[in-house]
Order: C-alpha cells, then structure tokens, then sequence
C-alpha cells in the first residue's frame, strides 16, 4: 500500500512538474555526459600508457656526415667508435636496465623511413646518408631511460640519445588536458544540475503543500512525506545519467569502434565495452546528486 | 487527556506571551470549549498539544506523555492520535470525498482492504452516505466539513481538535456539525473546539474554558460564552 501511496505520489508530482522534470534530466544529462567523457580521456590515457610503456624503446642515434651536435665534431661514427658503444650496451654494467640491443643501419632506417612516410612526397628525397644509423635499446624498466642517457650521450661517435616517452608524455598532457577541461565543464553542469533539482523540489513542494500539510497532520511519517520528493528528483537524475550512457556508447561506438581503430591501427583505443564499465559510476553519481541535493532542499521547504 | 502545567508560549520575547502560566487538565472523554477574543491563545493552546510548537516555560502532557520528550521521529505517532479540523476545511480539491479520507489513511500505510472497510462506515458517521464519489467543489460548505471531519476521526484518535468548524458556516448548518462532534464524543474521543460561536456554545452546555490575553480566566463546568463585551468582540 506504502509503495502504490508513493509512487501514485510521484506520478502526479511529476506529471504536475513536467518542465522543471524535463530540465532536470537534460541538465544530468549533459553534466554526466562530461564526467563520463573526462573519464573515457583518463581510461584511455591509462591504456595508451599501459600499452606504450611496454614498448618504449631508447634510440642511440651515431653520428652522420650531417650531424650537427658537437659530439659529431670529428665526422661520421668510426668503426671502433661503434664496437665500443655496442660493448658497453651489452657489458655487465648496463645488464641490469637493457633488455636488447639491435642496431639499425642506416639502409634500414630508410627501409623504416619509406614505410612509415609511404604516403609523403618527400621519400623520394630521401636518401639512406642523410638517416641516421642507430642502436634500438629496449630497456627493463622503461623509467630508466635516464640511465642511458647519461652514459651514452656524450659519448664518441653519439649523436643523440632519444627517449620516444617524450613524444608520448606530449600526447597525454594533451589528453590530461582534455579530460580537465570536460571535467571543468561537468562541474559546472553539476553546479547547475544541484541548483535545479533544488528549485523543483521548491516548486513541487510548493504545489504539494496542501497534501503534505495534511500528510503531517494525521500523523504521516518523515520518510512517507519526503520520499515522493526525493524520489522525483532521482529519476529524473537516473534518466538523464541513462541517456548520458547511451550518449557515450554511442559516440565511442562511432568514434572509436567505427573511426579511429581503423584510421590508427597502431594505438590501443578503449573499447565501446569499457564504456559500460561507467555506466553504473553515472548512474550512481546522478543518483546521489539529486538524493542529497533534494534532501538539503526539504530540510528547508518541507516541514515535517 | 490533555494537561497544561504552568505553560508560557512567547513567539517574540519583547511582546505578551501568547499562552502566559496556562494550566488546564482535560479528562478523557470530555467535550471542551475553548473560547476568547482572536490572539487570546486558542490557536497556541491547539499547536502546542500537537507539537508544533515548543512551550517556552512549563510542559505540555498528552495522553500521560510530556511532549517535549517525544522526540521528532516520534512525533507523528503523536498527531496519529490527534484528529484536527479547521474552519476553511482543507481538503484536497482534486481528490474524491472518498479519498479525501483514505488520504489519512494511506500515508500512514493502512492496507487498501482496511481503508475499504472503514471510509464507508466513517463517512455514514458524518452523514454522507452515497457521496463518496463527489469533488469537494460539488459539496456544500457543511458537506466539506463533514469530509475533514470523517478524515480527521478515520484513523480513531484519542483527541479531536477543532479550531473553529463552524466558523464559515451558517447555523443551521453550524448545528448539523456539533451533533457530529457531539456523537464522536459519546463515542469515547475527547473533544476541543475552539470557537467564537456563543449560540452552539450556549445551546451544548459543554465545559467552557476562556482564554485571555493568554490567560485562563474562566473554567466552568457547564458554562456559557459569557455575557462580557470583550469576550464577544472577537
């Protein structure tokens, strides 16, 4: 009987409140969409990380008749200078960071160089001398990428020691970026989502006053006259964390599924699936927003 | 029933208390009538037995308890055994007589069968059989009355208050009321009824208690509304 009495109540709350309902879901809704965006940037910051990391790789480049670093001052990489820096690599020192060594002539380079550059004109210009010979370290612990290249950079014969974690910590400063600013802008939402579900809750309970005068005159309990409140608020909320998840599975669908693991088959993209992973998250937060948001509310509108 | 021990109500501590050193003991059973100017107290005296407001000196007894130990969450068992009714009736416009009264007993979760069995016998009490269909726009201002009335006694409460029931009906109509409220108290339920109306006061014969300037002035068994001026001016 309880539970027919409240949702009956909900039901004409709601149907009474339409528009500020409306709103509500719409405004959960964005503001979700945002928190769940600024969490898809994170899981696929953690991912790329995850899956770079392992395969980040330090890159010895010797020098060329072109370099220009002082440490190419006497010309190109000798022989010698190069059976040394190979030995080192490979010495009793360094075992504890290197997992392997290959070299890369610079034949191959330009083999990697085409490859990599097929669709550009300037392959064509490109000759093997101008590339570059190198050592391909991977290491043990890819955060030690410091330890090499302190002892190799100013070596003879060294050009430059690169690590491709700089180019890869470019990236996700660039993804950290984005999911603050969708976090930015999901606060704002928030702020907005907690300020209308309080105004509804006013309004309803302003329109409901007769009903819960009496509530309270014959004796109804806290719970029996507030819950209908609360409750419209965290369905509306719910709808709209819904709608934000369907929002987000549909765009990763479409963007990450259908778009970008096919145009860069070379990254780890989270998948439509790890989407769903947020939904609960959404649900919840939507949930609890308007739940506190609308209890704070009656505490002031509607006495009990 | 409802004792007043030595009560002060000040809403605003630079003005006169609205109830100043009030004593009172209603027994169970008896019918009493409040009466006095408008600001005399009477409307205090009602929110303070329901706890709607704190007495500021003195405690407050209902049914054997000081309602100022009732703590909050408790406080609806309290008004479940308070039945009130008021002059402009307040009954819910868009709902039927029938479920004007079932309201009362729905939210404090009364199952649809027991709500089923009682309403009909309610309202026969208040004499309106065969109306539990009508709107309240479609009753007479007796008839809607009678409605808060039946929801005011539907979930069988000890006390009933009434805060001037009468005051927006004629008399004829007026004394269609007190005969309900009359019964109701033969029934066993204690009655207060606040009121400006010296005719029904002077026809029931009732105890009368007098308040003024938040004061008892006058307690008499079988009293009348008191012939003073300013008694009347109200």
């Amino acid at each position: 009987m309880r539970v027919a009495f409240i949702l009956s109540e909900i039901g004409s709350g709601i149907r009474r409140n339409l528009s500020m309902v409306t709103s509500v879901i719409l405004v959960t809704f964005i503001s979700l969409t945002f928190v769940g965006a600024a969490g898809l940037f994170q899981l696929q910051i953690n991912q790329m990380k995850g899956y770079w990391y392992d395969r980040v790789q330090v890159t010895i480049y010797l020098c060329v008749d072109n370099s220009s670093e002082a440490s190419c001052a006497a010309g190109p990489v000798t022989e010698d200078q190069r059976a040394a820096i190979e030995a080192r690599l490979e010495s009793d020192q360094f075992a504890p960071y290197v997992d392997t060594v290959t070299h890369e002539t610079q034949e191959e380079a330009l083999v990697h160089f085409r490859d990599q550059f097929a669709n550009s004109p300037i392959v064509d210009s490109v000759t093997a001398e101008q590339l570059p010979e190198s050592f391909r370290v991977s290491l043990v612990d890819a955060e030690k990428y410091e330890v090499i290249d302190e002892a190799f950079s100013s070596e003879p014969g060294v050009d430059a020691v690169s690590d491709q974690r700089d180019f890869l910590e470019a990236i996700f400063r660039y993804m950290n970026w984005a999911s603050v600013v969708a976090l930015a802008i999901a606060g704002i939402m928030t702020f907005c989502a907690i300020l209308l579900i309080a105004t509804t809750i006013r309004l309803s309970a302003f329109s409901r006053r007769r009903e819960t005068g009496i509530m309270r005159l014959v004796g109804a309990s806290k719970a029996i006259i507030q819950l209908p409140f609360i409750l419209e608020g965290v369905i509306a909320a719910v709808i709209g964390a819904v709608l934000a998840s369907a929002t987000l599975w549909g765009a990763s669908r479409f963007l990450i599924d259908g778009w970008l693991v096919n145009t860069f088959p070379q990254t780890a993209f989270i998948s439509s699936q790890q989407v769903l992973l947020l939904v609960p998250v959404l649900i919840l937060l939507g949930a609890l927003l308007a739940g506190i948001s609308s209890l704070l509310t009656l505490r002031r509108y509607v006495k009990v | 029933m409802i004792r007043f021990d030595d009560v002060t109500k000040t809403y605003d501590p630079t003005s006169q208390p609205a109830l100043d050193a009030v004593s009172l003991d209603i027994d169970r059973g008896e019918f009493v009538f409040l009466v006095g100017a408008s600001g005399s107290g009477k409307s205090t005296f009602i929110r303070l037995v329901l706890k709607e407001d704190r007495a500021s000196r003195g405690a407050v007894y209902v049914a054997g308890q000081n309602v100022a130990n009732i703590p909050s969450w408790r406080v609806p068992r309290l008004r479940r055994g308070i039945g009130v009714v008021f002059q402009d009736f307040r009954l819910l416009p868009n709902k039927t007589v029938f479920a004007n009264v079932a309201f009362a007993m729905q939210v404090i979760g009364r199952s649809r069968a027991v709500i089923r069995e009682t309403v009909p016998d309610v309202l026969a009490t208040v004499g309106l059989e065969g109306k539990d269909n009508r709107m309240p726009h479609e009753l007479s201002g007796g008839e809607q009355q009678r409605v808060a009335i039946a929801r005011a006694i539907v979930n069988r409460p000890g006390i009933l208050l009434a805060d001037e029931p009468t005051g927006n009906l004629d008399p004829t109509t007026s004394m269609g009321i007190m005969k309900i409220l009359d019964t109701i108290n033969q029934n066993g339920t204690t009655v207060v009824m606040a009121t400006h109306d010296d005719d029904i006061v002077n026809t029931m014969r009732k105890r009368v208690v007098e308040l003024r300037g938040g004061s008892v002035v006058r307690d008499d068994a079988q009293g009348i509304y008191a012939g003073r001026p300013e008694a009347m001016a109200g």
